[in-house]
């Protein structure tokens, strides 16, 4: 008995030994492709142009008609849209080369261009564009959050390369829409499932765009190289090698090594890291135009925040300037309106509110809040002027933005109590109206500035509901519900521009700094430029210096 | 024999229930409904109407007791539901990540048995000799160091600094050396000192002094008798560890980029991915207990005076 587990057991034993070894050895031959890769294997590869960097999460199922797991930026090297969103808000022909609206502004006829084929040969024509469609629309309710779905009403082929949509009531943003990276854009017969429809999965990536997936390793790598058959201008580099990195300070190390030829996005490395990369002077460093706002969401139905006075008073009583270059490090940038004036009908002249601590106090005192003496905080009708700021914890900037308002606003007789959230739940706390103070942030191009007047007006965002303190709340729904269906540019200038100013002088919203997107290049890496669009990929025209 | 592996088997059976009830029971309690954690995941947002699809779903809107039967009827199938991450089958996704973790965590303990075993030994065999004061240190070093920090050390000083290995990734067996190192070191830490401590109990034990007034050769006491003791404990460590170190990579993994079980809980529970979070639970308990097992049997076959029963009358 004994001697049959002894020998079982070291049968186990030499299993485990065996199955290391094994999978070790395994390891090897699947060895991730890195970014010296080409510099010494071959004659053939010492030519070729290719450049890796790394993403925090795998890029994803690549279908361009579902959201997560699938990453933006991955999405639009392998998809187009029918329009391309470009610098300052400029709409301009991608698949399709023209379009036109009819005067009642419900009908879009597009006409497609005609040289596009997709990545495996396939024609691009108006019956794959309402395939695409037609795929999207079969589950509305997933996309509900985009404008143009909920007022789309049908889709037509007219002829082989004309498409024509119609909506159920004129919404003026429809073409901007069309230029997100999703859901609305086009994926090859070869790609959609039996059954047509793609929110289950699709068959395999196949698009029109420039870069197609070559090799992929879930969590680990994705390789893109040029797409044979791309209509455009192709690039210039033959491929983009994306390693999956979820550690900000290994990305870092990497990078320093020379593994990453790049660190692009949104807070993919740390303030710190940025700079000391910076510092070294051993590789480039770029700073985007703001791509979002960092603002407070003041919650007017609460009593002490209804006060015009006091929303005033708080956003005089901090300084944005010093927080922007202490927290931030000056990545950031002092924010005076809502939206930054890089979007469309945002370019309107406002007074913004200064840091005057002084007249801060003179606003709360106006406002019946007296600082009684020997006290700290301001009081009225005997309650104390106290609030409470929620954030999310695993931010460290709001958390130090939030620390740092606590101590200006005790300085004005404001007791500032600060809750650190998880995400999920400072979310459920926003909407259900469960906060007096808030971070908030609006959604940047292609989606501002129509996205953000419809949370204003529209409930199920906390948003709206922050707002409906404001005496003109329903004047301002009004103005948001015109503008948005507005087939007159000017009159649509006129109402976004009052609506702004009401908003900015209602100090609902205060903006603190302008999100900026970083990015940090080995040297040999050239012709970088940041795309307009908050969510494509930055690969149009990068170079390298062999 | 094989009616006491029967025996210890089955008891998993009330400890997985438990297991899942209490998941269940925190689910419940969380103030995170699933079904809008689901559509936060996946980036849609969460109307009404959607919600209320969702729930129906996901079965949210059936009785307690039903959700939990359900649960445990699914699970007993290995069915764990989908990710709302992913969107793909938690099974699958756990299967196709377990290797690597696997792989981690073996790497791991061996490297740390290799090490330990002779430094331990050496340490005890010469107490306060330079040797010992080596094994001290290093002791203290790696169960003072947080991992975390440990893993960019080494990635600063082997990778950028001396550039001899890779900082990340799972490409090559070089890629599994700074890894290995890092979750090895705590290991060392606990085996060295544990080891050192029981080979010098043992040392004062009569047998080792009638041993040698038998004139048996000191190496042959001290390997054949003394070491077979005094490793008990450590085999015990290690099988509480590999429970440990299969469920626990996470900061290692995530550090060094390596595609294995940890990051994907991670990411699980930053996104309240339930389904995930559920199958982790259930695979761990499960773990714990078989490695539990196996630590039983190991220590059944190094010393056989512990009888099945835990009696040694037998």
């Amino acid at each position: 008995m004994i001697r049959t587990t002894k020998k079982t057991l070291l049968s186990i034993a030499a299993t485990i030994f065996l199955v290391s070894t094994v999978l070790m050895a395994c390891t090897k031959q699947e060895a991730a492709p890195s970014a010296s890769s080409g510099t010494t294997e071959n004659a053939a590869v010492v030519t070729e142009k290719a450049i890796t960097l790394s993403w925090p999460r795998d890029i994803g199922t690549m279908n361009p008609h579902t959201y997560n797991p699938s990453q933006l930026f991955a999405q639009s090297m392998i998809y187009e849209p029918l329009v391309s969103y470009k610098a300052g808000g400029k709409l301009e022909p991608m698949l399709a080369e023209s379009w036109t609206i009819s005067e009642d502004g419900k009908e879009y006829t597009f006409k497609l261009r005609q040289n596009v084929k997709f990545s495996d040969g396939t024609a691009f024509n108006a019956a794959i564009v309402k395939k695409n469609f037609d795929a999207v629309m079969k589950n509305p309710s997933l996309h509900s959050w985009l404008g143009v779905i909920n007022v789309l009403d049908k889709t037509e082929v007219v002829d082989e390369y004309t498409f024509k949509m119609t909506l159920k009531q004129a919404y003026y943003p429809a073409i901007q829409d069309l230029s997100l990276v999703r859901p609305v854009r086009f994926l090859g017969e070869a790609g959609f499932p039996d059954d047509g429809d793609t929110s289950k999965g699709i068959k395999e990536p196949v698009g029109t765009g420039p870069w197609m997936l070559a090799e992929y390793k879930k969590d680990e790598y994705a390789v893109f190289t040029r797409n044979p058959n791309y209509w455009g201008e192709s690039p210039k580099i033959d491929k983009i090698t994306v390693k999956i990195i979820p550690d900000a300070e290994t990305r870092v190390l990497a990078f320093e090594k020379g593994e990453l030829d790049l660190i692009y996005g949104e807070g993919v490395i740390s303030m710190d890291a940025f700079n000391s990369l910076k510092e070294s002077g051993k590789y480039a460093t770029q700073l985007s135009e703001p791509v979002g706002t960092r603002s407070l969401l003041l919650n007017t139905t609460n009593d002490k925040l209804s006060d015009l006075r006091v929303r005033l008073a708080l956003q005089a009583g901090f300084n944005k300037q010093a927080m922007v270059e202490g927290i931030t490090l000056g990545l950031e940038e002092k924010a005076d309106t809502i939206l930054s004036k890089n979007f469309p009908y945002t370019n309107i002249d406002v007074q913004p509110v200064e840091y005057n601590t002084d007249k801060a106090a003179a606003y709360l005192d106006e406002a019946g809040w007296k600082l009684p003496s020997g006290k700290a905080v301001r009081e009225k009708d005997g309650q104390a002027l106290e609030l409470e700021l929620i954030f999310d914890k695993t931010d460290p900037i709001q958390k130090a933005m939030a620390e740092t308002m606590q101590a200006e606003w005790s300085a004005i007789g404001v007791k500032l109590n600060i809750t650190g959230l998880e995400l999920t739940t400072q979310i459920q706390r926003r909407k259900a109206g469960e906060f007096d103070l808030d971070f908030w942030y609006n959604y940047g191009a292609p989606y501002d500035p129509h996205s953000f007047i419809n949370v204003v007006a529209e409930k199920g965002w906390g948003v709206s509901e922050a707002n409906s303190g404001l005496p003109m709340k329903q004047e301002l729904d009004q103005q948001i519900h015109e503008a948005l269906a507005s087939t007159d540019e000017t009159k649509r200038q006129q109402l976004y521009s009052t609506i702004l100013l009401t908003l900015q002088e209602q100090s609902a919203i205060v903006p603190i700094s302008y999100i900026k997107k970083t990015v940090v290049l080995q040297n040999k890496v050239t012709d970088f430029a940041f795309p307009a669009n908050r969510d494509e990929n930055p690969f149009e025209g990068i170079n390298i210096n062999q | 024999m094989i009616s006491y592996i029967g025996r210890r088997l089955l008891a998993i059976v009330p400890i997985i229930l438990f297991a899942i009830l209490i998941t269940f029971v925190l689910i419940q309690v969380s103030p995170v409904d699933p079904a809008e954690a689901y559509l936060t995941a996946a980036h849609i947002h969460p109307t009404e109407e959607l919600l209320a699809e969702k729930r129906h779903e996901f079965g949210l809107d059936q009785p307690l007791l039903v959700q939990y039967g359900r649960t445990v009827v699914k699970m007993a199938q290995l069915d764990f539901g989908t990710s709302y991450m992913t969107n793909e089958p938690v099974w699958e996704d756990v299967v196709s990540k377990m290797p690597a973790t696997v792989q981690l965590a073996v790497s791991s303990i061996l490297f740390a048995m290799l090490v330990s075993i002779p430094l331990g030994f050496l340490s005890a065999i010469y107490k306060n000799s330079p040797i010992d004061h080596f094994s001290r240190g290093l002791s203290y070093f790696g169960a003072s160091i947080p991992q975390f920090w440990l893993g960019y050390l080494l990635m600063f000083f082997f990778a950028v600094k001396l550039d001899l290995l890779p900082v990340e990734g799972k490409g090559s067996w070089e890629n599994l050396v700074l890894p290995t190192l890092t979750l090895s070191l705590a290991l060392i830490a606990i085996y060295t000192r544990l080891l050192r401590a029981s080979v010098l109990e043992q040392l004062q034990e009569s047998y080792v002094l009638y041993a040698r007034t038998r004139g048996i050769k000191q190496r042959i006491i001290m390997v054949k008798h003394v070491l077979k003791i005094a490793i008990s404990p450590v085999i015990t460590g290690l099988g509480m560890n590999f429970g440990k170190l299969l469920t626990g990579t996470i900061i290692v993994e995530q550090v060094f980029s390596w595609p294995g079980f940890g990051r994907y809980f991670v990411d699980a529970i930053f996104n309240r991915d339930i389904p995930v979070i559920q199958c982790y639970v259930f695979l761990a308990a499960c773990l714990f207990i078989i490695c539990n097992l196996i630590v039983d049997l190991v220590q059944l076959y190094m010393d056989p005076r512990i009888s099945l029963k835990g009696r040694t009358d037998q």
